[in-house]
């Protein structure tokens, strides 16, 4: 196969991955646990401790897979490199996809940042064309703001030539 | 009103692309397209004029902003009202009529002068009702109207809160003319202008204008299009270069080529009570109709008949396990006599005559609902034409619900050819051209026709030799389409029997699942486990009604198999892609084969795409992503090389 576009994401978007992960699965394994805690406290039941051992379990997995194995892997399959007349975005651990995204097709382009990643200085920049967007997730502010104002510019450029 | 459009779009942003009609019509070298011009000019000029229709159907009532400012038709507010209270009326019929029944029975006919007070009171609050409707599509009605500016259609509407709608010219995609089967007596019609532009995509509507407004009104939307593109030199060779072409290629237009558009030519004749006279247009430089036999055999190979062919076909299964049964009832012996018993019923003659009868009396009704189904869409398809009028296509059809869909050759983005199993039997085919449809408009019920919901087909049946014909005609800038293909991986036929067989394979499936209930049923209900006699036996006569269904199953599952297993090995050997200088083209096959071609410029962004078994065999899925649709469309194709896949993504990068 080619070989992979230059750039890589800010490290620390993996920090920020990890967080996000770990505020859903608190989230969701409190709405599975819960219930059976209550039910626990009132009657005490062999089965119902199994359950609630299960759902530790299969959560503590979850957690690990999410937290700790794939944030690196997703980091190091994430590229995008910024060409004269287009964007070359390669991403995916197992579906691996490779994105052409010509500049002349880009109808406007963004720059985005939640809390968290506004906590971590990090942005993402948002390239859309008329049929959907294609988001670089995080990337340094200044950075997100020089292409955005970059993939702009070129989509001007290419549109006049055309 | 360019400050609107701006706040429409933005000012960091850059328009939808309007592409240059250079791009779309890639197979004129420039001097051609200048040697155009020169035949063509009366047309040019006469479109350079500010009406260049003739009389304008309509009277300014008043001023907007310096432009006459046209209403609609009068029967906005009346055909509005009828419907309204029609509905009104039959709502509280349906309601009331017991209840009223049930007071007459309670106070007796003593009582009839009370009925007949309530209903007097009723009847005048009915008549305030209808009061107030009428009040309001009055109101509604004085306050929609709408202008011709020189740079854009704006549409004024609403009672209370006031709404205007600003169409620049040059954003216009497609216009189209509805009439539902009321409107048509009356001759009018409902106008969706649609702009395909951001994410709520929404058509404008004019509503309820007489046939002759809907058609001058179109062809003169098109015609200022034209002029705000003119200053372009591209854009305007663009219609001269069509229009000049020879019209000896069209087929003349007004004779009927089948029984439905006599139909149609009386509905045109009569017109409708308020149609206003026809409107004198750009003569056609290409124009078809459908013939009798492409009509029949459009309506009666339509989507309901693959449904039925398999309805029928499993019938036939079910009666031909029935006669095996019936055949060889002592071969199916082994499993023990109370297994035996079904056979043996279905071996008397009378059983199998009773099954016999039902399953003829299954196949007409099969039969009654594919012709009804074939005349809903003969009728639906009644007066088809399709032509093509300078840079726009317009497709007619509809003998009862009438839809004239017209679209901007520029806004085209692709041509579809499709094959559905049946048509493919016959080598027939259905030709489509995509374009970006709008999410819902106003009056959302007449958008939700199945028959849009795939773009605007330009010919619903015909031979498949026939398409270069057609699109040469109908959509000249699709010329370059590259004839040659791109086969797949020789992988591919591996991955594709897998894929198609297994992992998506309906039969394989089925098969599965009666392995396991067959499995599951057998254990529950085993014979010789049964404690006591009498449940051995009952445990034995259901065995015997279940086991013959699962071997039908089997049969239904294994003809399912091998259908699939075909449709695999055809999609391998068939399909692939090609891409020229300014096309590509996707071709996938199998049991039915669809075949989309494309501009390079149409095509919004591109990937290949590969999971983990992929990347072992060196096969790459790519996706070509176009605005078509709602929302774009995606057109895949499974299992090309690797290096194919590569050369793809490189073909997809901008030439500088």
């Amino acid at each position: 196969m080619r070989e992979l576009p230059s750039e890589q994401l800010d490290p620390r978007i993996k920090s920020v991955w990890r967080i996000n992960d770990a505020i859903w699965i608190i989230l969701c394994f409190l709405i599975c646990f819960i219930p059976f805690a209550i039910v626990g406290s009132v009657e005490d039941e062999s089965w119902v401790t199994v359950v609630m051992a299960i759902i530790g379990a299969f959560f503590a997995v979850l957690a690990v897979v999410c937290l700790v194995v794939l944030p690196p892997i997703r980091y190091a399959r994430w590229r995008y490199q910024m060409s004269e007349g287009f964007l070359d975005i390669a991403r995916g651990i197992f579906w691996r996809k490779r994105f052409v995204i010509p500049f002349i097709r880009v109808q406007n382009t963004d720059t985005r940042q939640g809390p968290l990643m506004r906590a971590f200085g990090l942005s993402s920049v948002t390239v859309a064309t008329a049929a959907g967007e294609h988001e670089i997730p995080g990337i340094s502010t200044a950075q997100a703001e020089q292409l955005r104002d970059h993939a702009a510019e070129l989509a001007r450029i290419a549109r006049e030539d055309v | 009103m360019a400050g609107a459009y701006d706040e429409k779009y933005g000012v960091n942003q850059v328009p939808v692309p309007t592409p240059a009609p250079q791009q779309a019509q890639p197979s004129v070298a420039p001097q051609a397209q200048l040697g155009g011009v020169a035949p063509a000019m009366p047309q040019t000029a006469a479109s350079q004029q500010p009406q260049p229709y003739g009389q304008v159907p309509f009277q300014p009532f008043g001023q907007e902003g310096g432009l006459p400012a046209y209403h609609v038709h009068h029967s906005y507010i009346w055909l509005n009202t009828i419907r309204a209270v029609l509905a009104v009326l039959f709502i509280v019929m349906i309601s009331s009529f017991s209840s009223v029944l049930a007071v007459i029975d309670e106070i007796g006919y003593s009582g009839i002068g009370m009925v007949g007070m309530i209903l007097g009171g009723s009847g005048v609050l009915f008549l305030v009702f209808v009061g107030l409707v009428v009040l309001v599509h009055v109101l509604a009605y004085k306050r929609l109207y709408f202008t011709l500016g020189p740079n854009e259609f704006s549409l004024y509407s609403g009672i209370i809160t006031k709404k205007r709608v600003h169409v620049p010219y040059d954003r216009v995609q497609s216009v189209d003319a509805r009439a539902s089967l009321i409107q048509r007596v009356f001759g009018v019609r409902n106008v969706f202008i649609d702009t395909a532009g951001g994410a709520a995509n929404k058509a404008v509507l004019v509503p309820s204008v007489t046939k002759a407004q809907a058609e001058w009104l179109t062809a003169e939307l098109y015609a200022r299009k034209r002029q705000v593109l003119a200053p372009q030199p591209t854009a305007a060779s663009a219609s001269p270069q069509v229009a000049g072409q020879p019209i000896a290629a069209a087929v003349a237009p007004q004779q009927p080529t089948n029984v439905l558009d006599y139909g149609k030519q009386a509905w045109d004749e009569v017109g409708g009570v308020f149609a206003g006279a026809p409107v004198q247009e750009m003569v056609p430089s290409f124009e078809y109709g459908m013939t009798n036999k492409q009509l029949f055999l459009a309506g009666l190979s339509n989507n309901t008949s693959f449904v039925l062919l398999v309805l029928g076909f499993l019938a036939a299964v079910g009666q031909v396990a029935d006669f095996a049964g019936a055949l060889f009832p002592q071969q199916t012996d082994q499993a023990g006599q109370a297994l035996d018993s079904l056979f043996v019923q279905a071996a008397d003659p009378l059983v199998g005559m009773s099954i016999a009868a039902s399953i003829v009396g299954i196949l007409v009704v099969l039969a009654i609902v594919w012709v009804l189904s074939a005349i809903g869409s003969c009728i639906s398809y009644g007066g088809f034409r399709a032509r093509r009028v300078g840079d726009r296509v317009e497709v007619e059809r509809g003998l009862l619900q009438h839809t004239r869909q017209s679209i901007s050759i520029q806004r085209v983005q692709a041509v579809v050819v499709k094959q559905s199993v049946i048509r493919r039997l016959i080598g027939y085919c259905e030709v489509s051209l995509d374009k970006i449809d709008a999410a819902a408009s106003d009056d959302a019920g007449q958008q939700k026709n199945s028959l849009n919901a795939t773009g605007v087909v330009v010919h619903p049946f015909c031979k498949l030799a026939d398409v270069p014909a057609i699109l040469t005609g109908l959509v000249p800038e699709y010329a370059g389409i590259p004839q040659d293909r791109t086969p797949l991986a020789p992988v591919a036929l591996r991955r594709g029997i897998i894929r198609r067989c297994l992992i998506q394979g309906g039969g394989f499936w089925l098969a599965v699942a009666v392995v396991i209930i067959q499995a599951i049923m057998n254990a529950l209900f085993d014979p010789a486990a049964a404690t006591t006699m009498r449940e051995a036996q009952e445990n034995a006569q259901l065995l015997a009604l279940t086991n013959p269904i699962c071997f039908v199953l089997y049969g239904i599952a294994l003809a399912c198999f091998v259908l699939e297993l075909v449709s695999a090995i055809r999609w391998a050997r068939e399909s692939g892609f090609a891409v020229n200088r300014q096309f590509m083209k996707v071709v996938n096959g199998g049991l039915s084969r669809e075949e989309r071609s494309f501009p390079r410029t149409k095509i919004q962004y591109g990937y290949a795409r590969t999971n983990p078994f992929q990347r072992l065999s060196k096969v790459a899925t790519l996706n070509a992503r176009t605005a078509a649709g709602i929302g774009g469309t995606t057109v895949s194709l499974w299992d090309v090389s690797e290096e194919d896949a590569d050369a793809w993504l490189d073909w997809l990068k901008p030439r500088s």
